[in-house]
């Protein structure tokens, strides 16, 4: 950083006295620097990247920041980050930082084909509440959209959905977090009843093996790996085994490395069940105490449209397998058919996949059956090299490891398992195999989910940013849950709609088909990261729509945009986050937004002032729509109810939502800013505080329904590093569901209190027997769930694998990370890396220049034989952070048809020279 | 003598200048445009590397044969790709006259030329007189250091080369060395580097002394001994016109072929063509008696 | 027309014979001086040259270049190799460059050499200043990394190592240790260069994101020490006393120089009167 004028003179004359008195110029020099850093302001942060939530500490002056460090108190980094983290205070300073609302014009006029022309928040404001009317006017509340965030700020991630829900009465709001972490989510919701981790970070040091499936976490939860190392090094029989479809940055500090093929994780983890039930390893007593079984339907498609109407010609052969596929070899074996016969299924469940039924332990053991060590072996193997004796015997250290009672085993998972076809599958097979052992809900016993974003948790998740959901594990399509919703917010009853909305893809799609043509993207870069991107692009391109893009830099999404509005960044506002680990983290705005940026938040609420509630509270249309209590299609007229509740027609959402009396109660200024600014309230021109009133209103539905957080103040102190919720009477809970650490727990040692999805029909593996209705409070589920092969496989024309993921230097699509010079001179360009055989039966060398070409497109890309991934034959790695290279492009758009996530991590191409 | 001065179009007279200095901008035009913008012919690169050795077309290797030289003294071994690509140089030298070099090619004499007419024009002076030989001891010298140091003498402090280079390449500091030339050409002796100090203008010297095909040939019967020639021949010496009257041409080695003294002589006594190979045969009537300058003091 | 000019004595030359050449004395005179500025001039001119060979001990040369003295004779400058760098990494050094003049080097932390697997440097090169030997890019030794622990993040704890992801030549050239921070739940990864493997390609300088590298490429002999041949580490297969290159051997050589009658060493010492 540069010293200020008046600094570098003293330090100028500094030197001269040194010169004089024979003192050395650099130790003179850095008095001089510390008087300088004198005048910093240091305060806490959060880092602006991955999911791991490490602490910093910021220092400003002048409005600027001009130094962090690793926050020596935060518990989860003690004073260190990663490459990335070293930069948070350079993501804010890139060149080419917009700081003023950019929208496309013709002649001074918005035009959807005209040019980026800067213009005012009044003009940008005005032109989208014109476009968000004529689309809402036409098609409803499923006419419009918003693209949300993991990395949205909780209050900002709460205001939106406030707006959307109560008031544009919309469920199309959807995070990035669906294609990151959605699969988790729907594999805790399914088998605990409740959203995320049981244990947390703490539980590295206190176990003995840890198992990483699916997950780089030497790169993706750098600081985290530490401590997995660190144990390693302090204790003799700490084993690390990484499970992998290819050699990674993991692989270096592991044990064991088990390469597989994609996909067969599913039978990985059924060989296991089955092992630890051989081995008569199951922990009968936890077993019988405190789980079930459950099977569910396996015809349930791959999240792909059923329709070919928008297929490009190549994708139709793949398309087609959403309504009827011709099962596998494998896939038949381990559904216990006979593997001769031509087993032909249509895709009956793909829109009730979630379903899911009772069974009893002997039909559990009986679906495990078929997944011997051979079978297993031969299907899973992904290493051609390699022998499949050697195989075996990895894959029975691996039982040996899991099944041994007095191993404490923590197994990690990231996108391998969540990006996947089966993501909510295969989440659920490593909670069954984990309560089997009853190695759960105890300090270095844990099936742990890493998320990837730094508030996938505190804001998707707990705040329920998504089509489905509503705060604190609530979804819309539960009346209860919508009625305790309404009260909360004071809102007419059957304001909320029951209808779950459009998750990220289909917001894509549905721009592609034209049933949705206003959508508003916020902290987030989608046009970029969804998968079978030249659709989308499009889509956005040349449809009749309006796309409103929040950002802080010249994203691909913001290029694709009607309508740019500069944002805020991180610090440049008053926010929270949410790690992996349940522990919330909030921080002051530290400096002002450049030019006219403004947080997101305030967008959000100034956007709100444009509508009014006569608008968007009459009768609306919502085709598809059955909801008990509801007419077909239609979403009732509420204006006459809220009237009665005091509200007008002509009031605007503003006030209607967010600037109600209780929230007015929270002044601004207050104590806790110890003079830090808030641009948001500034700017809004209120003498409220709306990141704390908001927060506050959040927070009120978790507490005393295990969601509880901390009052708003209480993160702030001085000695807080984050709690990890639920925090009940002070004390925030580091292991869930376990008596000796979780207030909640109030039946026995162990309960598993979620409380969704805990009344089911009883069946056997095929289906229900029963209409009759079980409830087990209390329990979680061990679930079957059978093998199933990727949607795309690799044939003879698009004969390789493509997986795609992310490195240690960029934080996801490099909007950020990319404007750091330091990191980008570090890894400047995604490169394809592949087996250097590969590479030579295609004649090519590392360093060529190659054309890389699936189904959904053709990108271009230099090869990497000696890379940091080392992928076996038949397979590839691509990062996903440059925008030049656009990796995305030749992604398949099929999802796990439960959670919808996209699988990023298996899609077939074929790769040739320039 | 005047008017018949006058009567030559201005543009014809200075048509060998014009000439040579097309060749000297177009040999580096050439090298650059490769590097620089890709020239190419049949998809080839045009003309790689510079002048101490270059790719003809990405086939032919050239090199500088003085270069070449040093470097076998210093006691190593050279591929014979190098060694053929200096030899085709030297052929072509020994053929054209060893000089052609200098006055043709070299980069160097673009600025050295300017400072002579600068010197002729303001200053005039010399601060001390350099033997037109010392270049031969200088030569002598790069060739026995080269042995003794092991390294390329002259290669190493060769403003010529630092001079291309740097054109070819992007500037750096050589400028200064051949503002240093400038600066010594112009104000301390006249053709100080070319005419006295080159080693590499002396190693062209000798190379072709004897078997250079074109010359300036000399009309004794038309010379009335104005003296244009020598006044403006930036190796005067070479103009000595008992030995051009002897020999009919100018058979010096150390003549650059520039062409300065052809269009100058008021009575187009001097013309190139082909090398006598009888000295004096044709042009010279022996029994004329010329009247020199000494002769009237 | 007379253009005589009091700066031209002898505008119009007849004869080659210059004035002062004409006694035998003034010829044995000039004959001495000539040779004595001939002498001093060659001395000034070769220790000018070898001071530019030398001044600089810290470019890096082009993949496959010989040894400094070899590279420095053999080398013709004419910018081939430049030429042929698909990356532009190499330059022919100017006049106050850090190289020797017009010799190519290059600068890793402007642009590394990213090792052509067809090093089509050496291949363009037309004396075999780059050795045309080399065939495998990875064998080339242009230089050797070194790491300044002090300023190196990962030395100091924080997760970079992007020297280790970014090199070739990984595992072979650079591995990471891992090592207990002890103030702290963490282990350090730190990155380490294996001198075995490092070809000098200097990506790791370029790569890596400190304000001034703290991974830096140099030539070899600048930065790395020799342990003497008297001592073998024991410990190391490679190293294992084998007959013939045991230390006895090594001090054979100097105990059999036998010293002459009366010339014991220490006698000297030991026969001096004071104490």
């Amino acid at each position: 950083m540069e010293l200020s004028r008046r600094n570098f003179l003293k330090s100028g004359v500094a030197a001269a006295t040194a010169m004089a008195v024979g003192v050395p110029i650099s130790r003179i020099a850095s008095v001089a620097a510390a008087e300088t850093e004198q005048d910093w302001r240091w305060d806490k942060g959060v880092c602006r990247f991955c999911g791991v939530g490490c602490g910093i500490m910021i220092a400003t002056q002048d409005g600027k920041i001009v130094a962090t460090k690793g926050d020596p108190d935060a518990p989860v980094n003690r004073g260190l980050n990663c490459v990335k983290g070293y930069f948070n205070g350079k993501i804010l300073y890139g060149k080419d930082r917009l700081t003023q609302p950019l929208m496309r014009m013709t002649d001074g006029r918005f035009d959807k084909k005209g040019k980026f022309t800067p213009v005012t928040w009044d003009q940008a404001f005005d032109e989208m509440a014109i476009q968000f009317k004529k689309a809402y006017e036409e098609k409803g509340p499923t006419g419009i959209g918003v693209i949300g965030s993991g990395q949205w700020l909780i209050q900002e991630g709460y205001a939106m959905t406030k707006l959307m829900k109560a008031g544009f009465r919309s469920n199309n709001i959807d995070p990035n977090a669906r294609n990151c972490m959605a699969s988790a989510v729907a594999a805790f919701m399914q088998v605990f009843g409740i959203d995320e981790p049981p244990g947390n970070y703490d539980d590295i040091e206190y176990t003995d093996t840890v198992v990483a499936w699916g997950a780089n976490m030497a790169e993706a939860h750098p600081v985290l790996w530490q401590r997995v190392i660190d144990r390693r090094l302090g204790h003799s029989d700490m084993k690390i085994v990484n499970i992998t479809t290819l050699r990674n940055m993991t692989s270096e500090g592991s044990d064991l490395e088990i390469i597989i093929k994609p996909n067969t994780d599913t039978a990985l983890l059924n060989y296991l069940a089955r092992e630890i039930i051989q081995r008569d390893a199951v922990n009968q007593a936890f077993v019988d105490a405190h789980c079930v079984f459950c099977a569910g339907p396996t015809d349930i498609g791959y999240g792909m449209r059923a329709t070919d109407k928008f297929a490009f010609e190549a994708e139709k052969d793949i398309q087609a397998r959403e309504v009827e596929v011709t099962l596998t070899r494998d896939e038949a074996i381990g559904l216990g058919l006979d593997p001769e016969q031509v087993h032909t299924i249509k895709q009956a469940n793909a829109a009730t996949a979630d379903r899911h039924w009772l069974v009893g332990f002997e039909d559990f053991k009986a679906g495990v059956a078929p997944y011997t060590l051979d079978f297993v072996a031969e299907l899973a193997k992904g290493d051609a090299e390699e022998s499949l004796d050697a195989f075996k015997a990895k894959l029975m250290r691996l039982a040996d490891l899991y099944a041994d009672p007095k191993r404490k085993l923590v197994s990690f998972w990231t996108m391998g398992f969540n990006q996947h076809v089966r993501g909510t599958w295969v989440n659920e097979q490593i909670y069954s195999v984990h309560l089997l052992l009853g190695k759960i809900a105890e300090p270095g016993n844990s099936p742990f989910s890493l998320t990837g974003q730094p508030s996938a948790c505190g804001t998707a998740r707990e705040v329920g940013t998504f089509s489905h959901r509503l705060p604190a594990d609530m979804v819309v399509n539960i009346a209860k849950h919508r009625d305790i919703t309404e009260q909360t917010w004071k809102l007419p009853p059957k304001t909320l709609n029951p209808k779950v909305g459009s998750h990220i893809t289909k917001i894509m799609r549905d721009l592609e088909d034209g049933s949705m043509s206003w959508v508003w993207v916020q902290v987030n870069n989608p046009f970029q990261h969804v998968a079978n991107a030249n659709h989308w692009l499009k889509a956005a391109r040349e449809n009749d729509n309006f796309i409103v893009v929040s950002d802080a830099y010249p994203s691909i999404s913001a290029k694709v945009a009607d309508l740019i509005l500069p944002v805020a960044m991180i610090f440049e506002k008053w926010g929270g986050y949410g790690n992996a680990e349940r522990r919330t983290q909030l921080w002051r705005e530290q400096v002002p937004p450049p030019g006219e940026a403004r947080s997101d938040l305030w967008q959000i609420l100034e956007f709100s002032k444009r509508i009014t509630l006569a608008e968007v509270w009459k009768e609306q249309a919502i085709p598809g729509l059955k909801d008990e209590g509801f007419e077909e299609g239609k979403l009732p007229d509420v204006m006459a109810a809220a009237q009665e509740m005091g509200y007008q027609p002509e009031m605007t959402l503003y006030e209607a939502l967010f600037e109600t009396p209780e929230n007015k109660a929270f002044a601004w200024p207050d104590p806790v800013s110890k003079g830090h600014d808030n641009h948001t309230v500034k700017h809004l021109g209120v003498d409220w505080f709306v990141e704390k009133a908001l927060f506050e209103e959040y927070a009120g539905f978790g507490r005393g329904h295990h969601h509880d957080l901390a009052p708003f103040d209480v993160y702030y102190q001085d000695d807080v590093r984050g709690l990890r919720w639920p925090v009940v009477d002070g004390k925030e809970t580091p292991w869930r569901f376990n008596a000796k650490y979780d207030p909640y727990v109030k039946n026995g040692e162990i309960e598993f209190y979620g409380g969704a999805m805990k009344e089911l029909t009883t069946g056997n593996l095929t289906g229900p027997t029963t209409e009759e209705k079980t409830k087990f409070p209390g329990k979680a589920k061990i679930f079957f769930r059978p093998y199933a092969a990727p949607v795309e496989s690799p044939d003879g024309n698009y004969d390789l694998w493509l997986c795609t993921g992310r490195l240690l230097e960029h934080w996801h699509t490099g909007t950020m990370t990319r404007r750091v010079p330091e990191l980008h001179r570090a890894m400047p360009a995604a490169v394809l890396d592949m087996n250097e055989k590969d590479a030579e039966e295609r004649g090519l060398k590392r360093q060529d220049a190659v054309w890389i070409e699936s189904r959904r497109g053709k990108i271009k890309a230099v090869i990497e034989t000696t890379g940091r991934n080392r992928p076996p034959r038949g397979y590839s790695f691509m990062a996903f952070f440059d925008e030049s290279v656009f990796v995305n492009k030749l992604c398949i758009d099929a999802t796990c048809p439960i959670s919808k996530e996209e699988d990023f991590k298996k899609t077939a191409i074929k790769i040739y020279k320039v | 003598m005047a008017t018949k001065r006058q009567t030559t179009p201005a543009l014809w007279n200075w048509r060998y200048l014009i000439l040579r200095r097309v060749v000297q901008i177009g040999v580096l035009l050439l090298f650059f445009g490769t590097l620089h913008w890709g020239w190419s012919l049949f998809g080839l690169p045009l003309l790689s590397g510079n002048l101490s050795a270059s790719e003809v077309l990405g086939q032919v290797t050239l090199a500088d044969p003085f270069a070449t030289l040093q470097i076998l003294l210093t006691g190593h071994g050279l591929q014979a790709e190098v060694l053929l690509g200096a030899a085709l140089v030297l052929g072509v030298f020994v053929i054209l006259g060893g000089r052609v070099w200098c006055s043709w090619v070299c980069p160097v004499n673009l600025v050295t030329d300017v400072a002579g007419v600068l010197h002729r024009k303001t200053w005039r002076k010399n601060l001390f007189a350099l033997p037109h030989h010392l270049r031969y001891t200088v030569l002598a010298l790069a060739l026995l250091l080269s042995v003794l140091i092991g390294l390329p003498a002259f290669e190493w402090v060769s403003p010529i080369g630092a001079m291309h280079r740097e054109i070819i390449f992007g500037l750096g500091l050589g400028w200064t060395a051949l503002v240093g030339l400038f600066l010594f050409d112009w104000l301390v002796v006249k053709h100080g580097w070319c005419g006295h100090l080159c080693p590499l203008g002396a190693f062209y010297s000798l190379v072709g002394r004897h078997t250079a095909q074109i010359r300036v040939k000399f009309d004794q019967s038309t010379c009335n001994g104005c003296g244009d020639c020598q006044a403006i021949c930036p190796e005067p010496q070479v103009l000595n016109l008992k030995r051009l009257a002897r020999d009919g041409q100018v058979l010096s080695g150390e003549c650059t072929n520039c062409a300065r003294c052809i269009p100058i002589c008021p009575e187009k006594s001097l013309a190139f063509g082909w090398r006598l190979t009888q000295p004096g045969s044709g042009s010279v009537p022996a029994q004329h008696r010329l009247i020199m300058k000494e002769d009237n003091p | 027309m007379c253009r005589t000019h009091p700066s031209e004595p002898s505008a119009f030359i007849t004869s080659g014979d210059s004035p002062i050449m004409t006694t035998r004395r003034g010829f044995i005179q000039k004959t001495i001086q000539g040779a004595a500025v001939a002498t001093s001039g060659g001395m000034l001119w070769s220790y000018l040259v070898i001071q530019n060979a030398r001044a600089e001990p810290l470019a890096l040369r082009p993949p496959g270049a010989l040894p400094d003295a070899d590279f420095n004779a053999l080398c013709i400058k004419c910018g081939r190799c430049v030429v042929a760098c698909p990356y532009d990494t190499l330059t022919l050094a100017a006049l106050a460059d850090r190289a020797p003049l017009g010799t190519p080097y290059f600068e890793p932390r402007q642009i590394p050499c990213y090792l052509c697997h067809d090093i089509p440097c050496k291949v363009a090169c037309p004396t075999g200043a780059l050795s045309p030997t080399l065939e495998n890019v990875m064998d080339s030794r242009m230089g050797l990394a070194f790491i300044d622990t002090e300023h190196c993040l990962s030395w100091q704890g924080l997760r970079c190592e992007i020297c280790y992801r970014v090199c070739p030549l990984r595992d072979k050239a650079i591995r990471v240790e891992t090592r207990r921070r002890e103030l702290s739940k963490h282990a350090m990864l730190l990155p380490i260069v294996l001198s075995e493997g490092c070809t000098g390609c200097g990506i790791c300088e370029n790569a890596c994101p400190t304000e001034i590298a703290a991974i830096k490429v140099l030539p070899a002999e600048l930065i790395q020490g020799k342990i003497g041949d008297h001592f073998r580490m024991g410990w190391k297969q490679a190293d294992g006393a084998t007959p013939g290159s045991g230390p006895g051997d090594t001090w054979k050589g100097q105990m059999d120089a036998a010293p002459a009658q009366g010339q014991a060493p220490g006698l000297d010492y030991l026969n001096e009167p004071e104490f």
